[in-house]
């Protein structure tokens, strides 16, 4: 074969192909001649009667649950009346349909006596963007209404009741910081696009929470007829529930923390300090849950000048003033800077150069040691001791601590408090670490800043011999989650936790107002002073353990603007402990920790 | 070469080709623009007008490739294909999986089909492996040497699994060994040997179930041979749309109501009922259901429009690789065009059911910015061996005109 016969070949060949092709366009333009012209009056008509209902079956959202099997957030079925656009289309242009739509909403309005209540602009939207999706048009209805939609002699074609679950919590009161709540998708959100749009957390636990809770919608596909009536099953498609979750919530100790602070500005964490449970967590103002879904009421929520959606637990940072002397005692005594028995002068002022720090015993406590020093809250003892222990030591002390950092509890909105140091104070202040700031901090104020959650972390801290176990709201394991290990000495224990057994137990104790008949209470007391000094302005400040021999509970509860924490604080303090430990006279002797679920 | 050459060279392209091609690309981002219409606040509203900017892309590698010596590329062929193979590869273990298929590179944001680039580098190779001098292909030994060189793409791209892209290849295939001068006689073997592997492919898939094996026992006998039950459920829509009539089969169904319901001159631009009410779903209807857009706002008219247009471009395409000044070139064009027919047949076919639902893209029309830019490289060298073919006979003009090599 020569090279002219080979390519007249191919020649021939590519000719080939090409009318093949062409071919197979020209049968494939016959098909659709067939199709679109021939039987175009037929597939306008499948078009015009396809009756294929699209009927969502809800995945339910998981519940939540306290540690005790009470339940925190459920779900309950709610009704409404939809749409089945798809069943009202028209041929020709979409106003057609809408016209439709707007006629059958009229009669059933008319019928059933419910104002309309959804617009043509509205409709024009959903037609436009959830089309196989049934449109709601009543939602929630009583059973009057669902009756009346029953009896209709002549229903619409597409109207039909639907069952959509609706986010329940039975105590509305109840942590509504912790547990948050739910919205549904923004319909604007163009992220889905068959299923009505689930429930979805918004705040707090719910939102935390969101992807285990948070169930799968699934579909069945029903052929109707005009008048609503089932023909046959196409198709289902399973919805699937979201998970249960166990919080370590005790909603009786909530109960009673929320009580506790009804009234007053401030935040109170109760701790198991075995294992960082939050067993509590309030913050007042508060709101109810259930609030949220009234716009009004919203509105006045949201621009009330107490901030009630704010976490004051975890979300504000306060200076925490006496409570964080026991930290300076750690850090002196660890670092041997000091005995328990050396003794320090207080004339009722410590004074540091040309500065003078009073201490708020004005004629002064005169020789003390540290025990005493806890008991008293003598701030000329711990401004000596600080000076003298060195800032860098106390700085390292509360980091591991967890100063200055989010303790990382599953909710979100935590802020981090403030532990200064000098590179912070050049940056933010443009001045120099001087040792009137470590004095200041010696006794809580200052720079420094802490949220209720982080000083209650601490009191845990004290509380198990030093283990700083990272607070949680999901107990996935019984074991706690370690952060760090302080690993204190027992001698040094021995010493703080005695000052701070005083402070409770002593007739001249800082914190005698918390004392209990039948339990022994170790705590700390603390006022800091904020705004304008002749104001008098002060955060009252209390952690507590309980019971000092073997601590179940370690709290923190702060009041703003309140007259100290021995004499605010304290006394909301006993009637808390004293409620807490009433409930445990009621409970399982295994008590909270044992008692999940 | 200078700017000024490169510009004279490229105004010796085949025009009527270019304006083919200028007219789907326009057709295709007005009903990119139709199909996302209806969500004009969703974040697709821009889709038309990234289509328009991969299009500008695709332009510009149109007129590179074209005025680029297609000869000077026949060296890049394995290059090009380990390239490809390397890419497929990647794309099983990094690939962005969605519904369950790992077709996706993702580069930022923008997603790559390594398939498509493999597909156009079969072509390149095949093309030169089938232009060697001499080559006898009337032996079992070299053809069995071609058909390795796509078994290898082909079954990677089944992996991901993508069996519609894959099966684009076997075409692609068939027509550059006829036209590279397959005896008749392979030519007939291949096809029934084709036919036969299709048989025993549904045979796998199906023959187990019929004769009621478990479905574990079904999926190991489909894994050892590469297929799943993947495969098998979108076959079975096919047969049984109302299989899956949430999924496929809705789409399906939706399709074939809206070009049915399209009529002779259709509803009308933006007044497609089953586009804008979304019965065709909006994730598919500006990709891989372009056409039924088309098919239902402009009816007849528009399909015959669009397939009008595409039998341009094969027949441009193959008048191009009539006068091609080698065989290489010749190949080039037989392969880049049957591939172009393979996809705008199977995508236009899908939207009536006359082949089974594959992703495969509308070339030119479909949105998706590789594929656009890959088709339009693709018809760059086909221009380029247009070009080159001129040049053959025009040494006198040259010679008048003065032309600098």
């Amino acid at each position: 074969m020569n090279w002219t016969e080979l390519l007249s070949d191919e020649g021939i060949r590519l000719r080939i192909l090409l009318i093949g092709m062409l071919l197979v366009f020209l049968g494939l333009g016959t098909v659709f001649w067939n199709i679109q012209v021939v039987r175009q009056t037929e597939f306008q008509s499948t078009q015009n009667r396809q009756t294929v209902r699209g009927v969502r079956l809800p995945g339910p959202r998981g519940r939540l649950w306290d540690r005790h099997g009470t339940l925190l957030a459920g779900n309950r079925p709610s009704y409404g009346i939809a749409i089945y656009v798809g069943e009202l289309r028209q041929p020709g242009s979409a106003s057609n349909t809408l016209n439709k739509i707007e006629q059958a909403l009229d009669t059933v309005s008319r019928h059933v006596g419910l104002p309309r209540q959804i617009t043509r602009d509205e409709i024009a939207v959903h037609v436009r963007k959830r089309r196989p999706l049934p449109l709601v048009a009543w939602s929630d209805i009583d059973a009057r209404a669902m009756a009346r939609l029953a009896e209709m002699p002549n229903p619409p074609p597409g109207v039909d009741i639907v069952a959509e679950p609706v986010r329940y919590y039975p105590t509305p009161t109840l942590a509504p910081h912790v547990l948050g709540y739910v919205g549904r998708l923004d319909p604007d959100d163009d992220s889905y696009d068959y299923y009505l749009p689930d429930m979805e957390g918004r705040a707090g636990m719910e939102l935390t929470l969101n992807k285990r809770l948070s169930g799968e919608a699934g579909g069945r596909l029903l052929q109707v007829d005009a008048s609503g009536f089932t023909h046959r099953e196409q198709s289902t498609r399973n919805p699937r529930p979201g998970e249960d979750v166990v919080l370590t919530l005790d909603a009786q100790i909530q109960r009673l923390v929320e009580a506790g602070l009804t009234g007053e500005r401030g935040a109170c964490v109760v701790l198991d300090p075995r294992n960082g449970d939050v067993l509590a967590m309030a913050s007042s103002p508060a709101f109810l849950i259930t609030d949220l879904r009234d716009v009004k009421r919203y509105a006045a929520l949201a621009t009330d000048p107490g901030s009630p959606f704010l976490n004051r637990a975890l979300g504000s940072a306060y200076p925490p003033g006496s409570i964080f002397k026991p930290l300076v005692a750690f850090a002196a005594l660890e670092n041997n800077r000091i005995t328990a028995d050396d003794l320090i002068d207080c004339p009722g002022y410590y004074a540091l150069g040309t500065m003078r720090i009073r201490c708020w015993r004005t004629t002064g406590h005169g020789p003390v040691a540290m025990r005493k020093a806890i008991e008293q809250s003598c701030n000329t003892y711990f401004c000596q001791l600080g000076t003298q222990c060195g800032y860098s030591r106390i700085y390292h002390m509360a980091e591991a601590a967890g100063f200055g950092r989010r303790t990382g509890i599953e909710l979100p909105g935590e802020a981090r408090g403030l532990l200064p140091d000098a590179e912070w104070k050049q940056r933010v202040q443009r001045d120099g670490w001087r040792a009137g700031d470590t004095a200041n901090i010696s006794i809580g104020q200052g720079y420094l800043l802490a949220t209720p959650l982080q000083m209650a972390m601490f009191a845990a801290t004290i509380a198990n011999g030093g283990h700083v176990y990272r607070p949680r709201l999901v107990a996935d394991h019984k074991q706690g989650e370690l952060i760090n290990d302080m690993a204190w000495s027992p001698q040094t224990l021995a010493v703080v936790r005695g000052g701070m057994l005083d402070v409770v137990e002593s007739p001249v104790g800082t914190g005698k107002r918390v004392k209990l008949e039948d339990v022994h209470v170790a705590g700390k007391t603390g006022s800091a002073e904020y705004g304008p000094r002749d104001k008098r302005r002060k955060y009252a400040w209390m952690i507590v353990f309980a019971p000092v021999e073997s601590p179940r509970y370690a709290l923190a509860m702060v009041l703003e603007d309140a007259v100290s924490g021995g004499m605010s604080t304290a006394p909301r303090m006993r009637d808390l402990l004293a409620g807490i430990f009433a409930l445990e006279q009621a409970l399982p002797p295994d008590g909270p920790a044992g008692g999940r679920g | 070469m200078s700017l000024r050459h490169q510009f004279q060279l490229g105004l010796r392209m085949n025009w009527l080709l270019t304006a083919a091609v200028l007219a789907l690309i326009t057709i295709g981002v007005m009903f990119i623009y139709s199909a996302t219409f209806a969500r004009e606040d969703g974040p697709s509203h821009s889709l038309y007008q990234r289509q328009i900017i991969w299009a500008m892309a695709g332009l510009t590698a149109y007129v590179g490739f074209a005025v680029t010596d297609y000869r000077r590329l026949r060296r890049l062929s394995w290059a090009g294909y380990a390239l490809g193979l390397g890419l497929l590869v990647l794309v099983l273990v990094i690939g962005k999986e969605i519904y369950g298929a790992k077709r996706w590179l993702m580069i930022g944001s923008v997603g790559v089909q390594p398939s498509e680039l493999a597909k156009v580098a079969v072509i390149f190779v095949l093309a030169r492996r089938l232009s060697v001098p001499g080559e006898n292909l009337g032996h079992m030994r070299p053809l069995f040497n071609v058909l390795s060189i796509v078994a290898v793409p082909f079954l990677l791209i089944m992996k991901e699994p993508d069996l519609g892209s894959s099966l684009v290849l076997l075409p692609v295939t068939l027509a550059m060994l006829f036209v590279a001068g397959l005896p008749f006689r392979f030519v007939g073997a291949l096809a029934l040997s084709g036919l036969a592997m299709a048989t025993l492919v549904l045979a796998i898939l199906f023959l187990p179930q019929a004769i009621g094996m478990t479905e574990a026992h079904q999926q190991t006998i489909m894994r050892t041979v590469g297929l799943s039950a993947y495969h098998r459920d979108r076959l079975m829509v096919f047969v049984d749309a109302d299989r899956d009539p949430l999924g496929a089969g809705w789409n399906k169904r939706q399709s074939e109501i809206a070009v049915g319901s399209g009529g002779l001159t259709g509803k009308g631009f933006l007044n497609g009922t089953q586009n804008m009410l979304g019965f065709l779903p909006r994730s598919v209807s500006s990709t891989d259901f372009i056409f039924s857009v088309v098919a239902e706002e402009k009816g007849f008219m528009g399909s015959a429009t669009i397939l009008g247009l595409f039998s341009v471009i094969l027949m441009c395409g193959i008048r191009i690789a009539l006068a091609a000044p080698d065989k290489f070139g010749r190949l080039l064009c037989t392969g880049i065009v049957t591939m172009l027919f393979v996809h705008g047949f199977i995508n236009t076919a899908m939207t009536v059911g006359l082949v089974p639902i594959t992703g495969i893209p509308l070339p030119l029309l479909s949105y998706g910015g590789s594929f656009m830019v890959i088709v339009m490289a693709a018809l760059g060298i086909v221009q380029s061996v247009h070009i080159r073919s001129q040049r053959a006979g025009l040494s006198f003009e040259q010679g008048v005109l003065g032309y600098a090599v």
